[in-house]
């Protein structure tokens, strides 16, 4: 599904945020991706649709080069991509409901992006999106009026307008409180498991790595450290991810 | 148990910088006031003086405003303020788009807009019209042309200040789900700025609606052509009568869009 071959990306000569990746993740995975903040993670996420282009090596994800992708292929490709943020990059003033569609603006013609006239077809996915995450009923309330936790879930619901073949999800409870960010890592893993979209998430919290990862990769200065199952990283391999020893600002809940 | 005394650190003083701009900016005004002559008791002793001008203000004609070409001209007025509006704001949009980095993501373009965007702020209304006067002859299309631009200008530079301020977030989102650069604009970017950017065209319709009266004293049509025909002859009553009701219309107008105006941000 997802291949990295050699890939590396350099943002000035000589400060590489990938260095030399392979790594290949199947359909369907639910991958967690860990390291220090500057280690890589957000360009690991930002190069699989291409918001990050690489500086050399290949990818490839759903059968297209990204390496090597014009620009409609590449948006194309990026359709069927949906990403989920940090910050939530919702528009505050516009309706839950809009800020959904924006999810299906790829499949439709401009100038019914321009007038904002969505049919049916479109909203009724929009509406389903809303559903999944339990948002439904906020459908026209504007971002701004929601909690950081329904707008995340939002986030969501606009990733699942695209009826994506991958989510990529940015440190998305970053800015949430730990009842919060455990309900929205909840929404990811079981939209993971129902409809089998595969999934990449980063996370600097290793306790909801180790709880939600089916497989967790560790970077490094841009390098793979790391790749196993959730359930065999215990402190030792978190220590050798991060190279230094663990304190309790790495962890979600208090007591590590 | 009371808490030891504790010293300020002294006093930082007044910097040296804000007292030489004080003592500069009293010179400045000493030294202009004695090169162009002002004097306090040659203004009064003209305010005694009888002067026509002031008798047409207390005298003003309001027959005038119900002559046929003076309302034709007051209407011609307010159609120029109008359409010069609408135009001019509708294209500062695109001219503010343009100017930004995501708008317009190629380097040199986007350098010739907002030049362009800079010399043309730079000229104000009057000249705008006497350029267009000179350009295009002396009726209501230079007088158009020059709200045109002036508002243009002057809805771009608020708009651009506002683009410059958004939420980048949206617009990362967009283009991570595939959108065009239209799409992008629609769905992340006009959502954010809507509201400012109504507020903006609405002002440069006030701007206007003043400009309009005095683009007619250089030959640009609308009731400032009226005033400056009274002027010339000298009838001060008729002037004044046209000016006092222009100020009721840019007093009733200016409220109500300044009412539509909070609502919006």
């Amino acid at each position: 599904m997802i291949s990295f071959k050699n890939a590396t990306v350099e943002y000035q000569p000589g400060v590489k945020a990938m260095d030399n990746l392979n790594l290949e993740i199947k359909e369907g995975e639910f991958v967690v991706v860990v390291g220090l903040s500057g280690a890589g993670k957000s360009t690991l996420i930002r190069t699989i649709n291409n918001l990050v282009p690489l500086t050399s090596g290949e990818l490839y994800v759903d059968g297209e080069a990204v390496h090597d992708l014009s620009r409609k292929k590449m948006r194309a490709l990026r359709s069927r991509i949906g990403m989920i943020f940090q910050g939530f990059n919702l528009v505050d003033r516009a309706t839950v409901l809009q800020n959904v569609l924006m999810g299906r603006v790829f499949k439709l013609p401009t100038w019914r992006t321009v007038f904002g006239a969505y049919p049916k077809k479109d909203q009724q996915v929009a509406a389903q999106a809303l559903n999944r995450v339990g948002m439904l009923d906020r459908a026209y309330s504007r971002a701004t009026d929601l909690s950081g936790g329904q707008r995340q879930r939002v986030g969501i619901a606009r990733a699942l307008a695209q009826e994506p073949k991958v989510i990529l999800a940015d440190e998305p409870v970053a800015s949430l409180d730990p009842p919060t960010s455990h309900a929205v890592m909840q929404h990811l893993q079981k939209i993971n498991q129902d409809l089998g979209i595969t999934t990449i998430v980063n996370l600097h919290f290793l306790d909801l790595a180790t709880a939600y990862g089916e497989r967790v990769i560790g970077l490094r200065e841009g390098k793979l450290v790391f790749d196993g199952p959730g359930s065999e990283c215990t402190e030792e391999v978190f220590e050798g991810i991060y190279g230094r020893s663990l304190t309790a600002e790495d962890t979600l809940s208090e007591e590590a | 148990m009371t808490a030891s005394k504790v010293e300020l650190p002294k006093k930082p003083g007044i910097p040296g910088a804000i007292i030489f701009s004080l003592v500069f900016a009293f010179v400045l005004t000493v030294v202009t006031m004695i090169t162009v002559e002002f004097s306090l008791t040659e203004i009064l002793t003209n305010f005694g003086r009888r002067n026509l001008v002031a008798d047409g203000l207390f005298n003003p004609d309001f027959g005038q405003i119900l002559s046929e070409r003076s309302l034709s001209a007051f209407i011609e007025t307010l159609q120029l303020a109008v359409l010069g509006t609408v135009l001019g704001g509708g294209m500062s949009m695109f001219m503010a788009y343009w100017a930004t980095e995501f708008g317009n993501p190629i380097r040199w373009l986007r350098a010739i807009v907002r030049t362009f965007n800079n010399v043309v702020r730079s000229i104000p209304d009057l000249l705008w019209a006497l350029l267009f006067v000179t350009a295009v002859g002396i009726g209501i299309l230079p007088g158009l042309l020059a709200l045109f631009f002036f508002s243009m200008a002057v809805v771009t530079k608020l708009t651009s200040d506002t683009l410059d301020g958004i939420d980048m977030g949206p617009i990362e989102a967009a283009k991570a789900s595939g959108s065009g650069l239209i799409s992008m604009l629609r769905t992340a970017v006009i959502p954010q700025i809507l509201p400012s950017y109504t507020s903006f065209v609405l002002y440069g319709f006030e701007l206007n609606l003043r400009a309009s009266a005095v683009l007619g004293l250089v030959g640009a049509g609308g009731i400032g052509s009226r005033i400056e025909f009274f002027r010339s002859r000298g009838d001060w009553s008729e002037v004044w009568g046209l000016v006092l009701m222009f100020f009721l219309v840019v007093f009733l107008v200016e409220r109500f869009s300044v009412t539509i105006r909070r609502r919006l941000v």
